[in-house]
Protein backbone atom coordinates (compact mmCIF):
# COMPACT_ATOMS: atom_id res chain seq x y z
CA UNK A 1 0.00 0.00 0.00
CA UNK A 2 2.54 2.19 1.08
CA UNK A 3 4.24 1.34 -1.44
CA UNK A 4 1.91 2.21 -4.16
CA UNK A 5 1.79 5.58 -2.49
CA UNK A 6 5.38 5.94 -3.05
CA UNK A 7 5.05 5.36 -6.67
CA UNK A 8 1.63 7.45 -7.26
CA UNK A 9 3.74 10.51 -6.33
CA UNK A 10 6.93 9.66 -7.68
CA UNK A 11 5.02 9.45 -10.81
CA UNK A 12 3.24 12.41 -10.24
CA UNK A 13 6.39 14.37 -9.15
CA UNK A 14 7.41 14.14 -12.59
CA UNK A 15 5.16 16.15 -14.45
CA UNK A 16 4.56 18.26 -11.36
CA UNK A 17 7.08 20.58 -10.33
CA UNK A 18 5.68 20.53 -6.46
CA UNK A 19 6.39 17.81 -5.10
CA UNK A 20 6.16 17.25 -1.36
CA UNK A 21 6.80 13.58 0.84
CA UNK A 22 3.79 13.95 2.83
CA UNK A 23 1.82 10.66 4.92
CA UNK A 24 -1.04 9.92 2.92
CA UNK A 25 -3.30 9.77 5.45
CA UNK A 26 -3.10 13.35 6.47
CA UNK A 27 -4.61 14.15 3.11
CA UNK A 28 -2.15 16.98 2.10
CA UNK A 29 -2.71 18.77 -0.34
CA UNK A 30 0.32 17.85 -2.09
CA UNK A 31 -1.78 15.17 -3.67
CA UNK A 32 -4.10 17.76 -4.80
CA UNK A 33 -1.08 19.72 -5.94
CA UNK A 34 -0.15 17.01 -8.22
CA UNK A 35 -3.35 15.08 -9.17
CA UNK A 36 -4.20 18.07 -11.56
CA UNK A 37 -1.15 17.32 -13.22
CA UNK A 38 -2.75 15.57 -16.52
CA UNK A 39 -5.59 18.56 -16.95
CA UNK A 40 -2.89 21.23 -16.51
CA UNK A 41 -0.44 20.44 -19.04
CA UNK A 42 -3.35 21.31 -21.43
CA UNK A 43 -4.85 24.39 -19.69
CA UNK A 44 -1.96 26.82 -18.91
CA UNK A 45 -4.13 29.55 -17.87
CA UNK A 46 -3.54 28.96 -13.79
CA UNK A 47 -5.58 30.79 -11.36
CA UNK A 48 -3.78 33.91 -10.28
CA UNK A 49 -3.78 34.93 -6.63
CA UNK A 50 -6.32 33.14 -4.53
CA UNK A 51 -7.28 35.22 -1.00
CA UNK A 52 -6.65 33.26 1.85
CA UNK A 53 -9.06 34.86 4.09
CA UNK A 54 -12.31 32.74 3.63
CA UNK A 55 -10.77 29.50 2.50
CA UNK A 56 -12.53 27.15 5.20
CA UNK A 57 -15.95 28.05 3.19
CA UNK A 58 -14.38 27.69 -0.32
CA UNK A 59 -13.03 24.88 -0.33
CA UNK A 60 -15.20 22.74 -1.37
CA UNK A 61 -16.01 24.65 -3.97
CA UNK A 62 -12.92 25.37 -5.50
CA UNK A 63 -11.21 23.55 -8.45
CA UNK A 64 -8.28 21.14 -8.57
CA UNK A 65 -6.31 23.83 -9.45
CA UNK A 66 -7.55 26.45 -7.60
CA UNK A 67 -6.45 24.23 -4.28
CA UNK A 68 -2.64 23.73 -5.81
CA UNK A 69 -2.51 26.99 -6.37
CA UNK A 70 -3.75 28.28 -2.63
CA UNK A 71 -1.49 25.38 -1.04
CA UNK A 72 1.17 26.57 -3.21
CA UNK A 73 0.86 30.11 -1.91
CA UNK A 74 0.52 28.69 1.81
CA UNK A 75 3.56 26.58 1.06
CA UNK A 76 5.56 30.05 0.32
CA UNK A 77 4.04 32.05 3.13
CA UNK A 78 4.85 29.06 5.57
CA UNK A 79 8.19 29.81 4.89
CA UNK A 80 8.59 32.98 6.39
CA UNK A 81 8.99 33.50 9.80
CA UNK A 82 5.54 32.52 11.28
CA UNK A 83 4.99 35.47 13.76
CA UNK A 84 4.74 37.23 10.71
CA UNK A 85 1.59 34.87 9.16
CA UNK A 86 -1.78 36.78 9.84
CA UNK A 87 -4.66 34.64 11.45
CA UNK A 88 -5.92 33.76 8.25
CA UNK A 89 -3.32 32.39 6.88
CA UNK A 90 -2.50 30.49 10.03
CA UNK A 91 -6.08 29.08 9.71
CA UNK A 92 -5.63 28.32 5.95
CA UNK A 93 -2.81 26.47 6.29
CA UNK A 94 -4.57 24.72 8.98
CA UNK A 95 -7.79 23.48 6.99
CA UNK A 96 -6.01 22.57 3.90
CA UNK A 97 -3.81 20.08 6.04
CA UNK A 98 -6.06 19.06 8.48
CA UNK A 99 -9.52 20.60 8.56
CA UNK A 100 -12.99 18.79 8.26
CA UNK A 101 -12.75 18.18 4.46
CA UNK A 102 -12.10 15.10 2.95
CA UNK A 103 -10.95 12.23 4.59
CA UNK A 104 -11.73 14.02 7.27
CA UNK A 105 -15.00 15.02 7.03
CA UNK A 106 -18.04 14.39 9.71
CA UNK A 107 -19.45 11.31 9.20
CA UNK A 108 -22.83 12.97 10.63
CA UNK A 109 -24.27 16.38 10.22
CA UNK A 110 -25.76 18.03 13.29
CA UNK A 111 -29.41 17.00 13.99
CA UNK A 112 -28.74 13.34 12.42
CA UNK A 113 -28.98 12.27 15.83
CA UNK A 114 -32.28 13.68 16.45
CA UNK A 115 -33.52 12.05 12.36
CA UNK A 116 -32.64 8.54 14.05
CA UNK A 117 -34.34 9.18 17.31
CA UNK A 118 -37.65 10.20 15.66
CA UNK A 119 -37.32 7.83 12.77
CA UNK A 120 -37.00 5.12 15.62
CA UNK A 121 -39.72 6.28 17.56
CA UNK A 122 -42.15 6.44 14.72
CA UNK A 123 -40.88 2.74 13.33
CA UNK A 124 -42.15 1.95 16.98
CA UNK A 125 -45.27 3.02 16.99
CA UNK A 126 -46.09 1.68 13.77
CA UNK A 127 -45.36 -1.88 15.11
CA UNK A 128 -47.12 -0.87 18.18
CA UNK A 129 -50.33 -0.03 15.76
CA UNK A 130 -49.83 -3.14 13.68
CA UNK A 131 -50.11 -5.06 16.89
CA UNK A 132 -52.96 -3.66 18.28
CA UNK A 133 -54.69 -4.00 14.52
CA UNK A 134 -54.14 -7.50 14.49
CA UNK A 135 -55.60 -8.12 18.05
CA UNK A 136 -58.50 -6.15 16.88
CA UNK A 137 -59.10 -8.30 13.38
CA UNK A 138 -58.19 -11.56 15.45
CA UNK A 139 -60.86 -13.96 16.90
CA UNK A 140 -61.15 -14.32 20.68
CA UNK A 141 -58.84 -17.09 22.69
CA UNK A 142 -59.96 -20.38 22.33
CA UNK A 143 -62.62 -21.06 25.24
CA UNK A 144 -60.05 -23.72 26.53
CA UNK A 145 -58.24 -20.76 27.99
CA UNK A 146 -59.40 -19.81 31.17
CA UNK A 147 -58.95 -20.70 34.83
CA UNK A 148 -62.30 -22.44 35.09
CA UNK A 149 -61.29 -24.98 32.19
CA UNK A 150 -57.93 -25.91 33.71
CA UNK A 151 -59.36 -26.67 37.00
CA UNK A 152 -61.54 -28.90 35.49
CA UNK A 153 -59.02 -30.67 33.55
CA UNK A 154 -57.55 -30.68 36.66
CA UNK A 155 -59.93 -32.68 38.06
CA UNK A 156 -60.22 -35.06 35.52
CA UNK A 157 -56.25 -35.62 35.55
CA UNK A 158 -56.86 -36.69 39.26
CA UNK A 159 -60.03 -39.02 38.54
CA UNK A 160 -58.24 -40.71 35.87
CA UNK A 161 -54.63 -40.92 38.01
CA UNK A 162 -52.78 -39.08 35.20
CA UNK A 163 -48.95 -39.36 36.08
CA UNK A 164 -48.62 -40.86 39.29
CA UNK A 165 -44.91 -41.24 40.62
CA UNK A 166 -44.15 -37.74 39.22
CA UNK A 167 -47.22 -35.78 38.37
CA UNK A 168 -50.18 -34.21 39.11
CA UNK A 169 -51.94 -37.75 40.94
CA UNK A 170 -48.72 -38.58 42.76
CA UNK A 171 -48.39 -38.36 46.43
CA UNK A 172 -47.62 -34.85 48.03
CA UNK A 173 -47.88 -32.67 44.47
CA UNK A 174 -47.62 -29.37 45.57
CA UNK A 175 -47.90 -28.06 41.68
CA UNK A 176 -50.62 -26.32 39.84
CA UNK A 177 -51.28 -29.23 37.41
CA UNK A 178 -53.33 -27.67 34.20
CA UNK A 179 -53.64 -24.11 35.74
CA UNK A 180 -51.68 -21.54 34.15
CA UNK A 181 -53.66 -18.65 35.02
CA UNK A 182 -53.19 -16.74 38.06
CA UNK B 1 19.64 -59.49 47.17
CA UNK B 2 21.85 -57.31 45.23
CA UNK B 3 20.34 -57.45 41.75
CA UNK B 4 17.65 -55.24 41.66
CA UNK B 5 20.33 -52.93 43.44
CA UNK B 6 22.31 -53.11 40.41
CA UNK B 7 19.51 -53.11 38.02
CA UNK B 8 18.71 -49.40 39.81
CA UNK B 9 22.08 -48.25 39.71
CA UNK B 10 22.45 -49.25 35.74
CA UNK B 11 19.25 -48.00 34.19
CA UNK B 12 19.95 -44.54 35.65
CA UNK B 13 23.60 -44.35 34.58
CA UNK B 14 21.50 -45.67 31.17
CA UNK B 15 19.44 -42.72 31.66
CA UNK B 16 19.84 -39.77 29.57
CA UNK B 17 21.12 -36.98 31.93
CA UNK B 18 17.32 -35.54 31.89
CA UNK B 19 18.25 -32.17 33.49
CA UNK B 20 20.65 -30.78 30.99
CA UNK B 21 18.64 -31.72 27.89
CA UNK B 22 15.63 -30.35 29.18
CA UNK B 23 16.72 -27.77 30.80
CA UNK B 24 17.22 -25.12 28.04
CA UNK B 25 13.84 -25.24 26.57
CA UNK B 26 12.58 -23.78 29.68
CA UNK B 27 14.57 -20.75 29.39
CA UNK B 28 12.06 -18.25 27.54
CA UNK B 29 14.16 -16.09 25.05
CA UNK B 30 11.55 -13.60 24.53
CA UNK B 31 11.87 -11.98 28.15
CA UNK B 32 15.04 -11.26 27.31
CA UNK B 33 14.28 -8.69 25.26
CA UNK B 34 15.13 -4.97 26.55
CA UNK B 35 12.47 -3.23 27.91
CA UNK B 36 12.95 0.64 26.26
CA UNK B 37 12.25 3.12 29.42
CA UNK B 38 10.69 6.20 28.94
CA UNK B 39 13.82 7.97 28.79
CA UNK B 40 15.22 5.72 25.85
CA UNK B 41 11.93 6.33 24.00
CA UNK B 42 12.34 10.40 24.46
CA UNK B 43 16.43 10.03 23.78
CA UNK B 44 15.65 7.97 20.27
CA UNK B 45 12.52 10.71 19.28
CA UNK B 46 14.16 13.85 20.04
CA UNK B 47 17.04 12.15 17.69
CA UNK B 48 14.85 11.10 15.38
CA UNK B 49 13.13 14.49 14.58
CA UNK B 50 16.47 16.03 15.17
CA UNK B 51 17.18 14.19 11.75
CA UNK B 52 14.15 14.75 10.57
CA UNK B 53 14.91 15.71 6.67
CA UNK B 54 11.30 15.87 5.47
CA UNK B 55 7.98 16.86 5.91
CA UNK B 56 7.34 13.30 5.23
CA UNK B 57 9.95 12.06 8.05
CA UNK B 58 8.20 14.38 10.41
CA UNK B 59 4.69 13.15 10.48
CA UNK B 60 5.52 9.51 9.71
CA UNK B 61 7.60 9.94 13.27
CA UNK B 62 4.46 11.78 14.84
CA UNK B 63 2.65 9.01 13.66
CA UNK B 64 4.84 6.50 15.53
CA UNK B 65 5.73 8.79 18.47
CA UNK B 66 1.87 9.07 19.09
CA UNK B 67 1.17 5.59 18.96
CA UNK B 68 2.15 4.34 21.94
CA UNK B 69 0.36 4.29 25.80
CA UNK B 70 2.01 7.34 26.65
CA UNK B 71 2.33 11.24 26.04
CA UNK B 72 5.40 12.28 24.65
CA UNK B 73 7.38 14.15 26.70
CA UNK B 74 8.21 18.14 26.20
CA UNK B 75 11.89 17.66 25.03
CA UNK B 76 10.22 15.15 22.02
CA UNK B 77 7.30 17.64 21.77
CA UNK B 78 9.85 20.76 21.57
CA UNK B 79 12.14 18.76 19.20
CA UNK B 80 9.05 17.67 16.59
CA UNK B 81 7.96 21.14 16.26
CA UNK B 82 11.52 22.74 15.28
CA UNK B 83 11.13 19.93 12.71
CA UNK B 84 8.10 21.30 11.34
CA UNK B 85 9.47 24.67 11.57
CA UNK B 86 12.31 22.84 9.62
CA UNK B 87 10.31 21.32 6.84
CA UNK B 88 8.47 25.23 6.97
CA UNK B 89 5.18 23.15 8.02
CA UNK B 90 2.66 25.21 9.73
CA UNK B 91 -0.16 23.25 10.12
CA UNK B 92 2.07 19.89 11.46
CA UNK B 93 3.03 22.75 14.04
CA UNK B 94 -0.16 23.10 15.40
CA UNK B 95 -1.26 19.51 14.98
CA UNK B 96 1.59 18.19 17.84
CA UNK B 97 -0.16 20.64 20.39
CA UNK B 98 -3.98 19.37 19.02
CA UNK B 99 -2.33 15.79 19.55
CA UNK B 100 -0.92 16.44 22.98
CA UNK B 101 -4.35 17.48 23.71
CA UNK B 102 -5.76 14.20 22.54
CA UNK B 103 -3.53 12.11 24.52
CA UNK B 104 -3.40 13.44 27.75
CA UNK B 105 -5.59 11.85 30.76
CA UNK B 106 -6.77 15.04 32.20
CA UNK B 107 -7.11 18.95 30.87
CA UNK B 108 -4.61 20.03 34.06
CA UNK B 109 -1.89 17.86 32.13
CA UNK B 110 -2.62 19.95 28.60
CA UNK B 111 -2.29 23.13 30.44
CA UNK B 112 0.93 21.90 31.92
CA UNK B 113 2.42 21.23 28.87
CA UNK B 114 1.59 24.52 27.02
CA UNK B 115 2.86 26.42 30.24
CA UNK B 116 6.18 24.21 29.42
CA UNK B 117 6.56 24.97 25.78
CA UNK B 118 4.86 28.63 25.94
CA UNK B 119 8.35 29.67 25.43
CA UNK B 120 8.66 27.50 22.23
CA UNK B 121 5.22 28.50 20.85
CA UNK B 122 6.19 32.11 21.49
CA UNK B 123 9.52 31.86 19.81
CA UNK B 124 7.75 30.57 16.55
CA UNK B 125 4.46 31.88 16.66
CA UNK B 126 1.99 28.64 16.95
CA UNK B 127 -1.23 29.48 17.69
CA UNK B 128 -3.15 26.69 19.06
CA UNK B 129 -6.30 25.27 17.36
CA UNK B 130 -8.90 26.59 19.52
CA UNK B 131 -7.67 29.71 18.99
CA UNK B 132 -7.60 28.98 15.82
CA UNK B 133 -11.12 27.91 15.47
CA UNK B 134 -12.82 28.81 18.60
CA UNK B 135 -15.72 26.47 19.75
CA UNK B 136 -18.98 28.29 18.77
CA UNK B 137 -21.22 26.42 20.59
Amino acid sequence: MQAAFRLARHSASLRASTSIRCLATTANPAHVASAPATSASSSTAKPSIIPLSNVEAQWEKMSTEEKATVYEQLEEAMKKDWKLLSIDEKKAAYYVAFGPHGPRAPVSKPGDNFKVFAGTLALMGVAGILFYAIRLASPPPPRTINKEWEEAANQRALEQKMNPITGIASEGYSGKGFVTHK
Amino acid sequence: MMRPALTTALRAATRPSFAARVSPTLIRFAHDHAQESFEQFSARYVSFFQNAEDLFEVQRGLNNCFAHDLVPSPEVIEAAVKAARRVNDYSTAVRIFEGIKEKVEKKSQYQDYLLELKGLREELGIVLKEELYPETA
